[in-house]
């Protein structure tokens, strides 16, 4: 027979306000099987709980019911204090009475009303709950990182520093991410690579680092603590150990001057097929584009560069290679893609000369850019004034709604960068300045003090001053100072769109390799936006840095450091503990139609032969997976002979919660 | 072997008979090396009837029976049902006959993980249509050349393509209130007297122990009044949503004359407005009620 121990919870006024808290105490003590109930104003609290203990010995109770908050909020708490006092804790469950009836209830005779019937429901199904045992799984220490920009650099060195095997995959070329096209960084001015680039040669150095540059991860398989990630190495056509990086094929290249658009220096200059990306990519060595070398897209060519080559490292028979790698976390640290500036067509972006992009303009600053670090027009003369456009497709309901946060100091800083470099006037365009941070506005009110110009207000078009005289001219802004009420057209011989972040174009393809979900906008999503912000909904799977959403670099790094604490949090144990609430099959009517593997959001259902004396296969049946399992149902929901339950709330529970409403 | 065809462009055909002759006696042969040689141990198709306008399934594991096969407007049977029977799935390797309508059964079971490719022969017949006069299903079918076979018999007929038009029958009731619905239900499902021969004759009710034979909890009603006889009657609709393949053969063996294809081509036409999708066109098809398309409409999801 049942001992059930019902308390009902006043949340303080929460609970209590709307519904009638001692009349359902005083109805549960009438159920079959319930042989204590009691009310409290907390019963989450120290005397709460000892009250719960004290009833738990006292009347030897069976099972459990609070009626309180949601499970979410103190379900742990109370299973914690059913298990210290001496019950199995699956044995004690959470009916919520606040968030699902007194906060969306005013009537009070209607809140207590629904608050009975969810209490006497709870109270059916403990009656059926069964002690459970929570499930052990294995663990493989060693951790995946995904992007070699700052977040995964940073999330890798934390790990490895800790002393665990880091697997650093990177799609291009090198690593260094966004972070190394910069030029200087807000708001110390620091220079962007110097403080880069001796984590990149760390992460190169690191022992228990594994660096897969030019990879992608192809698939994902497994769960918390054992997965198994294939990884899609690129040939690079140039051999990775050998080469210094001493230049000789570049310059040695059947193309004679650089050819093709650098992806490095967002186009501003141009490379031959084979090149190193940038003076202090990592690792250092050249790499040959399989799309523009003449050898690899023609199969004819002088094959100049491996004449040229001292240490015989160009080999053009490498092949594509896949390699298998177990790990026991992941982090993502895929970063994010810029706003396209042609989707503005009224900024004229490839239409207009002397109209760039904000990365553009950081390849320009930056000493080791295309015009090392001189502000130039497309005429070659330095320009008298700079317009810099903020929000440009942020912020806009025609674009992207969100703000993209960095974009206000980035432009302040190129602002200040261009009249440090430069004797141009700077004008920034502004809806706001949003200078939140640590040294933030201070950065803010000195570059006003420099005398940059900052106006309010959205421009509406940039066009030539003078119409059809073949791109010759200044620029013309037409905006309009929101403070004044004035329309202005305001002339520049060079515009800055500042751009805003966008998910990557990969985002899509990499939510459904690592199962996991994406925000409304196309950003990763966070288990919790508060509580669990580098958590996502697949445990063992973590997200940092511009794959999340916008930020900039310290947010970026604590980001990372607080991932990698999370993975060393998992990894430090030896055996991994689950919720033991997962599905079961009932082999003897399963059927194999496998209806439920298809459903399976965590690819749980395996295939188990059933055998006879001699080994003959008679049928296959589903068999789940404890370890990836998370118990969340629709295999039980679309099973059509209902052979599948899930433990902990099993379709009979389901059934007799009905019946009693 | 597959899509080998057998050629017959110069037999006779007439409108009302199904197979010639000539691809008659091509069909008893074949089925006769089948045997002989081994390949199965079985082979699935008509015979003669204990009565004269009568058919009846075949079970033939003598290859000297094989000449007893056969094929005209009497054959409407699906005889896919048979291969859900525990005999049958130990029988090993066997042929099976099958038209148009039947084989999308096959398509189906495969992709249910139900039989095996590798244990089965598909004898498929070109169809234009069974019954006297001829069936409802045969009016608008458009699976004259049946999707999937080993050896066709028969000159293929090119299949229509599908589209809302197809759906005929459901016409009738779509015209109707939800009021007049209701009361149309009632009454026809009034007359269930729950022995379950729609799902017995269905190839593709293969659960071993049907939902309505559950009693721990017992979801269905066993009991033959009003709403036992819709708990019944809507739970074989759901979970045949997307999976029939409407040969009407619930309807057919219905002892009480309920109109069940009605609510089997309701939800077929409804799937394959949502989803494009009719069920047993390909063993490789996703089925749409198990299977989520990222960009698939939600707006149930308010």
């Amino acid at each position: 027979m049942a001992r059930i121990g019902v308390f009902i919870c006043h949340c303080g006024e929460n609970i209590a306000r709307t519904v009638d808290v001692v009349s359902v105490t005083e109805v549960a003590r009438t159920w079959p099987g319930v042989v204590y109930a009691e009310d409290y104003r907390f019963c989450c609290s120290d005397p709460g709980q000892s009250i719960i203990r004290d009833a738990i010995k006292e009347h030897n109770l069976t099972g459990l019911v609070i009626s309180a908050c949601s499970p979410k909020m103190h379900e742990k708490t109370f299973r914690n204090l059913a298990k210290a006092s001496g019950m199995n804790p699956y044995l004690c469950e959470c009916s919520n009475i606040r968030e699902q009836c007194s906060w969306v209830h005013h009537d009070k005779e209607v809140g207590t009303e629904k608050a009975i019937d969810l209490v006497r429901m709870m109270v059916e199904k403990v009656r059926m709950n069964h002690p459970l045992e929570p499930i052990e799984a294995p663990v493989t220490k060693r951790v995946l990182v995904v992007g070699a920009g700052i977040a995964g650099i940073q999330a890798s060195l934390d790990l490895a520093e800790a002393g665990l095997e880091v697997v650093l995959v990177e799609r291009n070329p090198s690593i260094g991410g966004h972070m190394a096209q910069l030029s200087e960084t807000f708001p110390t001015l620091d220079c962007s690579m110097c403080i880069l680039s001796p984590k990149m040669s760390a992460v190169k150095e690191h022992p228990d680092i594994k660096l897969l540059t030019y990879s992608e991860v192809e698939k994902v398989e497994g769960f918390i603590g054992n997965y198994t990630v294939s990884i899609r190495k690129k040939p690079r056509y140039v051999i990775e150990d050998l080469c210094v990086g001493c230049n000789e094929c570049v310059t040695h290249c059947v193309f004679k001057k650089p050819k093709f658009p650098d992806e490095f220096n967002e186009g501003l200059g141009k490379r031959k097929p084979v090149y190193i990306p940038f003076p202090q990519a990592t690792p250092q060595g050249a790499f040959i584009d399989p799309e523009t070398c003449l050898q690899l897209t023609t199969g004819k060519c002088k094959q100049t560069c491996v004449t040229a080559c001292p240490k015989d490292c160009i080999d053009f028979e490498m092949v594509e290679e896949i390699e298998e790698v177990e790990v026991g976390a992941i982090i993502l640290a895929t970063g994010f893609g810029t706003y396209k500036p042609e989707l503005l067509p009224q900024y004229g972006y490839g239409k207009l000369d002397n109209v760039y992009t904000s990365l553009q303009m950081e390849r320009m600053l930056s000493s080791s850019g295309p015009t090392e670090g001189e502000i130039l027009l497309k005429d070659g003369t330095a320009p008298k004034t700079v317009g810099i456009i903020h929000c440009a497709g942020s912020r806009d309901e025609n674009a992207n709604i969100w703000c993209s946060k960095v974009c206000c100091m980035y432009s302040l800083k190129l602002a200040h960068l261009i009249q440090e470099f430069s004797e141009a006037q700077v004008f920034n365009f502004y809806i706001d300045i949003r200078a939140a941070g640590k040294g933030y506005e201070e950065f803010y009110l000195k570059v006003i003090e420099e005398n940059v110009m900052v106006l309010r207000g959205r421009p509406a078009l940039i066009e030539y001053e003078e119409q059809g005289n073949n791109g010759k001219g200044n620029l013309l802004v037409h905006t309009e100072d929101t403070i004044s009420g004035t329309k202005l057209v305001v002339p520049v011989d060079m515009v800055v769109l500042s751009l805003g972040f966008e998910p990557d174009k990969d985002a899509v393809q990499l939510a459904k390799t690592f199962n996991i979900s994406r925000s409304p906008e196309g950003f990763f999503m966070e288990r919790h936006v508060k509580l669990a912000p580098v958590a996502t909904t697949t445990d063992g799977v973590y997200i940092v840095g511009g794959c999340q959403g916008p930020k900039d670099i310290p947010e970026t790094v604590a980001q990372a450091s607080a991932a990698a604490a999370s993975v060393l949090g998992i990894l430090s144990k030896d055996k991994l503990i689950r919720e033991p609430t997962v599905a079961r099959v009932n082999e003897l009517n399963c059927i194999g139609c496998f209806q439920c593997e298809k459903v399976c959001p965590y690819s749980a259902i395996e295939h188990k032969e059933i055998r006879d004396h001699d080994g003959n296969l008679i049928r296959e049946v589903a068999l789940v997976n404890d370890s990836l399992c998370h118990g969340c149902g629709p295999c039980a929901a679309i099973c059509p002979s209902k052979c599948i339950d899930v433990d902990g709330i099993t379709e009979e529970q389901i059934y007799s919660q009905l019946a009693v409403l | 072997m597959l899509g080998v065809m057998v050629d017959v462009s110069d037999a006779e055909t007439t409108s009302t008979a199904n197979a010639t002759f000539r691809e008659l006696s091509t069909l008893q042969s074949f089925a006769k090396k089948l045997l002989e040689s081994g390949t199965v141990k079985m082979v699935i198709g008509y015979s003669q009837g204990y009565t004269s306008d009568r058919a009846m399934p075949a079970f033939i594991t003598d290859p000297e029976k094989a000449s007893s096969l056969i094929f005209d407007k009497r054959c409407f049977h699906n005889l896919t049902m048979y291969l859900k029977t525990a005999e049958i799935k130990c029988a090993g390797k066997i042929a099976i006959v099958v038209k148009g309508c039947d084989a999308k059964a096959l398509n189906v079971l495969l992709l249910e993980n139900q039989i095996k490719r590798e244990n089965l022969v598909i004898l498929g017949l070109v169809c234009i249509g069974v019954g006297d006069p001829t069936l409802e299903k045969c009016r608008i079918c458009n699976v004259n050349t049946p999707p999937i076979y080993d050896e066709l018999f028969g000159k293929p007929v090119p299949n229509k393509e599908w589209t809302s038009a197809t759906f005929t029958r459901v016409k009738e009731l779509e015209g109707k209130s939800q009021k007049e619905l209701w009361e149309f239900w009632v009454n026809e499902f009034n007359r269930c007297i729950k022995c379950y021969a729609c799902r017995e004759v269905c190839p593709i009710c293969t659960c071993t122990r049907c939902i309505t034979d559950k009693n721990q909890p017992q979801w269905v009603p066993t009991s033959p009044h009003s709403m036992g006889n819709f708990h019944w009657n809507l739970t074989r609709a759901f979970h045949l949503a997307g999976r029939c393949i409407g040969c009407d053969e619930c309807e057919r063996s219905c002892p009480a004359d309920i109109p069940l294809s009605l609510v089997n081509w309701k939800l077929i036409k409804q799937v394959f407005e949502k989803y494009g999708f009719i069920a047993g066109m390909s063993p490789d098809d996703l089925p749409p009620m198990s299977t989520y398309v990222e960009g698939e409409e939600e707006e149930f999801i308010k």
